[in-house]
């Protein structure tokens, strides 16, 4: 479809000239987001600067019947934020304020468009710790991590984004602007719309502002690598470490092709013949903090570690921790398309999950590097394949099919963080269930009766 | 619309390494002053592989503003974590999009001017350079073109510092100019008869030449002034001072030095060595200068400039010191521009000046 040129008008009416685009270079660029294959021309690009033009858009659009797919910075990694029917993508990055951050009430407001790391670090100024750690802070948008209830590297002990939220601004398709929770830790009147928001990726309305909770900032954060021969005996180390009683900041793993390709990039001396590496660190006050790391340090070794190595600074911690950020990345410089999936079982399950994938992926005659977060069962395998050798990304999709099938089968799910997007949709009823699936619909419906947000994703 | 075929513009494998993982838009200065990923390095790709499938015409006229728009700072390359060579694809980019008329009539000018040996030559007899012969030595001090025109006391200062290095008149242009403005196959052949006039170690005192150089000749063959002194264990001595104290000196990095060069810890090493070294933040980003982008888009260069600016001031510095005669002009101009009592000067005059040179004092 294309717009009429009194739509194009109506939105440059609505945000100024300057902030509508059409033209098919203007457009090009948000065909996408950071999944590939799944691609989608919007018809018009539009930025607006605050929840009332929002709220024109959507009433413009619910009227004309026009699709509409938010979009943050475009880090999402399900197709949450590809235009697939066209339309308008409504671009929130100009609406990037942080308005507060209050040490006494431990809050933070900003509009959705700031960056989650620039809000991260205007906590820190104060001592105040944002503790969801998605691994495109850097790059991704508050809104959007909202939008999608981004995960990270320190769910294990402090949980993910819903975990943070305390209440939203979003603007209905109906052009509503709403105000769900706010500034409380104690608030049940109604039902928890903020937690229905979080994580609706821009299926149910347009979340324009988020206020989210802080905690305070730990007095020390190490950070240590254990190297063990198998990726089962890492996950018998895990289980041993969290029956101990002790829950890390951080507890992340990398079998063997993503140890070597992370070593690629970015040299940091790690043990290229270990078959499994695990990443741990804790924070808070900082002899706990040395016991902690020394306990975790003695059980993985007692579970089969062949080296344990703690960090000897934060530089090098820091170093760590960005590696293991840049692992997908890393991988894809193994080929020209990089298929990355998020299947997640219960923790005790790792290690059986991981060689029900690696089983899987021989089967299939497909290369597959597994990553991810083993305190969570959170785990990203990975296929890099040639583009344009359609029978191995073919196979790569049987793969991947039969991944979601075993993680479900292990009492698990078929994305722990990335969303469903359009990427997982056809797989979501095996997961929920067809009365889950209606309900969901029937929720989508109440809050766009138009079905104008973000179609053929959740809700679809 | 033609299909999904390749049209040659790109070499495939530079394209593919993109995964769009938008790990560069934070360090991409087009971006933050737009908000619009079309002018963000993962768009421009996105754009690039539009024209390379067919997907956008050649004539779009969002490829020819995005390909002019960029500043090819390439600080998106140390920042992603794929790999991707983003400074060849956007020359690659450039000898496309500004083939023939369709290059800017400024950027022509400019290519013509240096691509003349003699009027190269004459540029430097209207200043005289600093040139010496010293057929025996090991090592060849590069004449920038713009610097013997515009700063022939960089190349005396850097011949102070580096007495052995042989200075010979006879040097052509070393093709970045080229390369970064839709000629990049005379640019590297412009590089290759550079390496063949200095045949051992080339040392530059341009930032901005030196990644176009490492990547024809091999990084074996071609230092920065810093990276030359610090390699050569050459330590600086006196101390620069300001208002009876010791100078307060910020650095702006050179972009290609750091980010293609990789080369951003020796300048500040010498610094630190005679003056109080002040961090800025922004240093280490673009100064809008940017090669021939000063002349061809005054406007952004400015909105890339001003609030670098203000933080050099806000840090209360002396002394901004640019490893590149580019950044220098851009520096001095803009500096002159609000009239303030900061000076830009370049490192090899910041380091003669600390040594007690007499015969010239600190701009």
């Amino acid at each position: 479809m294309s717009l009429d040129r009194g739509v194009l008008a109506e939105l440059e009416r609505v945000v100024g000239a300057g902030h509508v685009r059409h033209g098919r270079g203007d457009v090009e660029p948000y065909s996408r987001d950071a999944t590939p294959v799944f691609r989608g021309a919007p018809d018009v690009v539009v930025w607006p600067a605050g929840a009332p033009e929002v709220s024109a858009i959507l009433r413009l659009a619910t009227e004309r019947r026009i699709p509409v797919v938010p979009r943050g910075a475009g880090s999402n990694l399900s197709a949450g934020a590809v235009p697939q029917n066209g339309g308008i993508v409504l671009v929130l990055t100009r609406m990037d304020r942080i308005l507060e951050v209050n040490p006494e009430e431990l809050l933070a407001r900003a509009e959705a468009g700031a960056s989650t790391a620039a809000l991260a670090d205007r906590a820190a100024e104060v001592r105040l710790l944002y503790p969801p750690d998605p691994g495109s802070r850097t790059v991704s948008t508050i809104g959007g991590n909202v939008a999608t209830c981004a995960g990270g590297l320190r769910g294990l002990k402090y949980g993910v984004t819903r975990n943070y939220v305390l209440g939203v601004e979003a603007v209905l398709p109906t052009g509503e602007i709403i105000r769900t929770g706010g500034r409380l830790w104690k608030d049940v009147a109604g039902y928890d719309l903020t937690r229905l928001l979080t994580g609706s990726e821009g299926t149910l309305a347009v979340i324009t502002e988020v206020t989210v909770a802080l905690v305070p900032m730990p007095a020390a954060t190490k950070t240590g690598v254990a190297y063990f021969r198998t990726l089962a005996d890492a996950g018998r180390a895990v289980a041993a470490v969290i029956t101990d009683g002790i829950v890390p900041a951080t507890l992340e793993f990398l079998d063997a092709k993503c140890i070597d390709v992370v070593e690629q990039y970015a040299n940091l001396g790690l043990r290229r013949d270990a078959g499994a590496m695990l990443l741990f660190g804790d924070d808070g006050a900082s002899d706990a903090v040395d016991r902690n790391l020394l306990r975790i340090g003695e059980l993985c070794t007692a579970n089969g570690a062949i080296e344990v190595v703690l960090a000897e600074d934060a530089a090098r911690s820091e170093a760590l921790l960005t590696a293991r950020r840049a692992t997908l990345p890393a991988l894809s410089r193994l080929g020209s398309l990089t298929m990355l999936e998020d299947a997640t079982v219960p923790r005790p399950r790792l290690a059986e999950m991981v060689d029900r994938i690696n089983e899987i992926a021989d089967r299939h005659a497909v290369p597959i590097a597994t990553f991810g977060h083993a305190g969570d069962g959170n785990l990203h395998p990975t296929c890099v394949v040639d583009q344009h050798d359609t029978a191995a990304i073919e196979r790569a999709h049987k793969a991947f099919e039969e991944i979601f099938a075993a993680a479900i089968e292990l009492n698990g799910t078929i994305t722990g963080e990335h969303g469903v997007g359009a990427a997982k949709l056809p797989f979501l009823a095996a997961r929920l269930g067809a009365d889950q699936v209606a309900l969901l619909r029937r929720i989508k419906a109440a809050f766009d009766p138009a079905g104008i947000l973000n179609p053929g994703k959740l809700g679809s | 619309m033609t299909g999904d075929g390749a049209r040659g513009v790109f070499q495939p494998e530079l394209l593919d390494r993109c995964i769009a993982c938008g790990f560069c838009l934070p360090a991409c200065p087009t971006y933050a002053l737009s908000s619009d990923e079309g002018s963000s390095p993962r768009g421009r790709i996105s754009l690039m592989r539009a024209l390379e499938t067919g997907r956008l015409d050649e004539d779009d006229p969002r490829l020819r503003e995005e390909s002019s728009f960029c500043l090819g700072c390439r600080a998106c390359e140390p920042v992603c974590p794929a790999g991707v060579q983003y400074g060849e694809l956007l020359e690659q980019w450039r000898d496309h999009q500004w083939r023939g008329r369709n290059r800017p009539l400024l950027a022509r000018l400019l290519i013509a001017a240096v691509s003349r040996p003699v009027l190269v030559r004459a540029m430097g007899l209207v200043r005289r350079p600093a040139r010496t012969r010293r057929a025996d030595a090991p090592a060849y001090l590069m004449l920038g073109c713009f610097e013997r025109a515009l700063y022939p006391n960089v190349s005396r200062a850097a011949s102070r510092l580096l007495p052995d290095l042989a200075v010979p008149e006879n040097q052509g242009c070393c093709g970045a100019l080229h390369a970064h403005n839709g000629e990049s196959r005379t640019g590297k052949e412009m590089a290759r008869r550079l390496g063949d006039q200095l045949p051992g170690l080339i040392v530059t005192t341009a930032g901005g030449c030196v990644a176009h150089l490492a990547g024809v000749l091999g990084p074996g063959r071609v230092r920065e002034l810093s990276e030359h002194l610090v390699a050569s264990g050459a330590a600086p001595s006196g101390e620069l001072r300001a208002d009876g104290r010791r100078a307060r000196v910020a650095l702006q990095d050179s972009c290609h030095l750091r980010n293609g060069h990789r080369v951003y810890a020796q300048p500040r090493a010498l610094i630190a060595a005679v003056a109080d070294l002040v961090p800025v933040p922004g240093e280490a980003s673009c100064c809008g200068s940017a090669g021939s982008y000063s002349l061809l888009r005054p406007r952004d260069s400015r909105r890339i400039l001003e609030p670098k600016l203000d933080a050099y001031e806000a840090a209360g510095v002396d002394y901004i010191v640019a490893v590149n005669p580019g950044c220098l002009r851009q520096l001095q101009k803009g500096l002159r521009r609000r009239r303030s009592r900061v000076r830009a000067v370049h490192l090899a005059e910041l380091l003669t000046a600390a040594a007690g040179d007499q015969t010239r004092s600190v701009p």
